[in-house]
């Protein structure tokens, strides 16, 4: 049975109460952390030697993609009526409105320390400490649209340029191309400013505190971040079917390459699951984005 | 491997003790006064080690790949930031190690492809220097929180990418 994840503005109240109510039980089992620690170890930068599976390469969305999948299976454990919801942030831009509201994620952390002090997962109400955090705090923190040096959501002519380029990710398949559809959306930039962090990279930079780290998991609108990005593999491969755009490198980089070794091609498999990028490029048997 | 095959994440068993519900209020004080004092102490060491910081390299380079960084400790924003090359290590083809900390605590860094450093704390833009990257990190610390020195991983007890004793090839 094909399950639908929705637009979170379009959730019911019910609907929107089993999400958060699914979120913190698994927290409270401590599976919830799991995803946490799974985040941070499987982030390698570009810059060192080892496997990329997760960030800065093409498997970005693969990997995240079967990661999704994960914590829905184990949200459904709890309540088999939750999907993931997907937060459209070239529309919904507010920082008061959905997903930001008392029922759902809570909203912005205060100015004093960054806390999240509303909502189901503020710390006062005993059922999201971070356990897996950076600091020591304790308390999930946000800094929405960054207060001290202000930023703004990425605009759907951005997602929309990303979206246009019909050559799922090219060589050197890291955080340094200018070309393919991957880390157009992935978002890396050269500069240091706040311009060159785009789409996926530019909502964890205005979503802030949590989310700006290696723990971002921790603040749950991470799940509904991702899939939205996980939408916008599935508007690509339709986008561009004609052309017949799949996911690349279709064969592991050659004998000599500097990538050898560190990126993961169409068939070759993602740890820590062993499933490949071409067994996640179709999902249309499992979920549909509505 | 830290998820099964169904997908259930593995030792789920564990962390049952539920969540901890004893007094936030009085812990964040706690750690807030904490902070404080330990930021205070740092404000009276800041004459001596502000000093052994070494002055950058004259023309200001435009890439990072051609930083050429040196040691730094100093007092940046009340926090004692820490950066030091390790030689004990090796300085490899791709580099050497280097050992960044926080009023003492480790920050772990990440070097990308292009030069350039990113931190644990913030994980999705990238600085020229490490010192760059460091003071950043500060930037994003609320009052009173210090660095954690994160649990084992599920990959044998280390992070996939962290190199060897927190340090990272530079």
């Amino acid at each position: 049975m094909v399950y639908v994840r929705k637009d979170v503005s379009r959730l019911t109240r019910d609907e929107r109460r089993r999400f958060v109510n699914a979120l913190l039980e698994i927290k409270w089992r401590g599976v919830y952390d799991e995803f946490v620690r799974l985040h941070i170890a499987y982030y390698t930068s570009d810059g060192e030697t080892g496997l990329r599976a997760a960030h800065m390469g093409p498997s970005f969305l693969p990997w995240h993609r079967r990661f999704l999948l994960d914590l829905e299976g184990a949200l459904q454990r709890v309540d088999p009526s939750v999907t993931v919801p997907y937060w459209d942030w070239t529309r919904d831009r507010s920082k008061t409105a959905m997903p930001w509201t008392d029922d759902l994620l809570g909203g912005n952390g205060r100015s004093l320390d960054r806390q999240v002090v509303t909502g189901p997962f503020a710390y006062g109400q005993g059922y999201w400490p971070i356990r897996e955090g950076i600091t020591d705090g304790g308390f999930l923190t946000r800094d929405l649209g960054r207060a001290g040096d202000p930023i703004v959501l990425p605009t759907k002519k951005e997602l929309q340029a990303a979206l246009a380029d019909p050559v799922y990710d090219t060589s050197p398949w890291d955080s340094t191309c200018t070309k393919g559809f991957r880390n157009k959306l992935e978002g890396w930039g050269t500069g240091k400013d706040n311009v060159a962090w785009r789409n996926h990279n530019r909502v964890h930079r205005w979503v802030g505190g949590a989310m700006l780290g290696g723990a971002s998991v921790n603040d749950p609108v991470f799940w509904l971040h991702h899939a939205f990005v996980d939408l916008q593999w599935t508007r690509w491969q339709r986008r561009h079917k004609k052309k017949g755009a799949r996911y690349l490198p279709a064969d592991p980089p050659g004998p000599g390459s500097e990538q050898r070794g560190r990126i993961i091609a169409r068939h070759e498999r993602m740890p820590p699951w062993g499933v490949t990028p071409d067994e996640m490029e179709d999902v249309s048997r499992i979920y549909r984005y509505a | 491997m830290a998820v099964s095959a169904d997908g259930a994440p593995v030792g789920a068993e564990r962390g049952t003790e539920g969540p901890e519900r004893s007094g936030p209020e009085r812990r964040t004080w706690w750690v807030i006064r904490r902070g404080l004092l330990a930021s205070a102490a740092a404000l009276v060491l800041a004459p001596v080690v502000g000093a052994s910081r070494a002055p950058r390299p004259e023309g200001d380079p435009e890439g990072p790949e051609d930083t050429a960084e040196s040691a730094f400790d100093e007092i940046y924003r009340g926090r004692r930031i820490q950066g030091t090359a390790l030689p004990d290590d090796g300085c490899g083809a791709e580099g050497c190690a280097w050992q960044v900390t926080v009023d003492g605590h480790p920050l772990h860094l990440m070097r990308r492809a292009d030069g350039s450093w990113l931190t644990m704390v913030d994980h999705y833009s990238s600085y020229r220097t490490s010192l760059e990257a460091t003071r950043a990190a500060v930037d994003e610390l609320g009052p009173g929180q210090r660095l954690r020195d994160l649990a084992p991983g599920p990959l044998g007890g280390r992070y996939a990418h962290m190199g060897e004793h927190h340090g990272v090839r530079a």
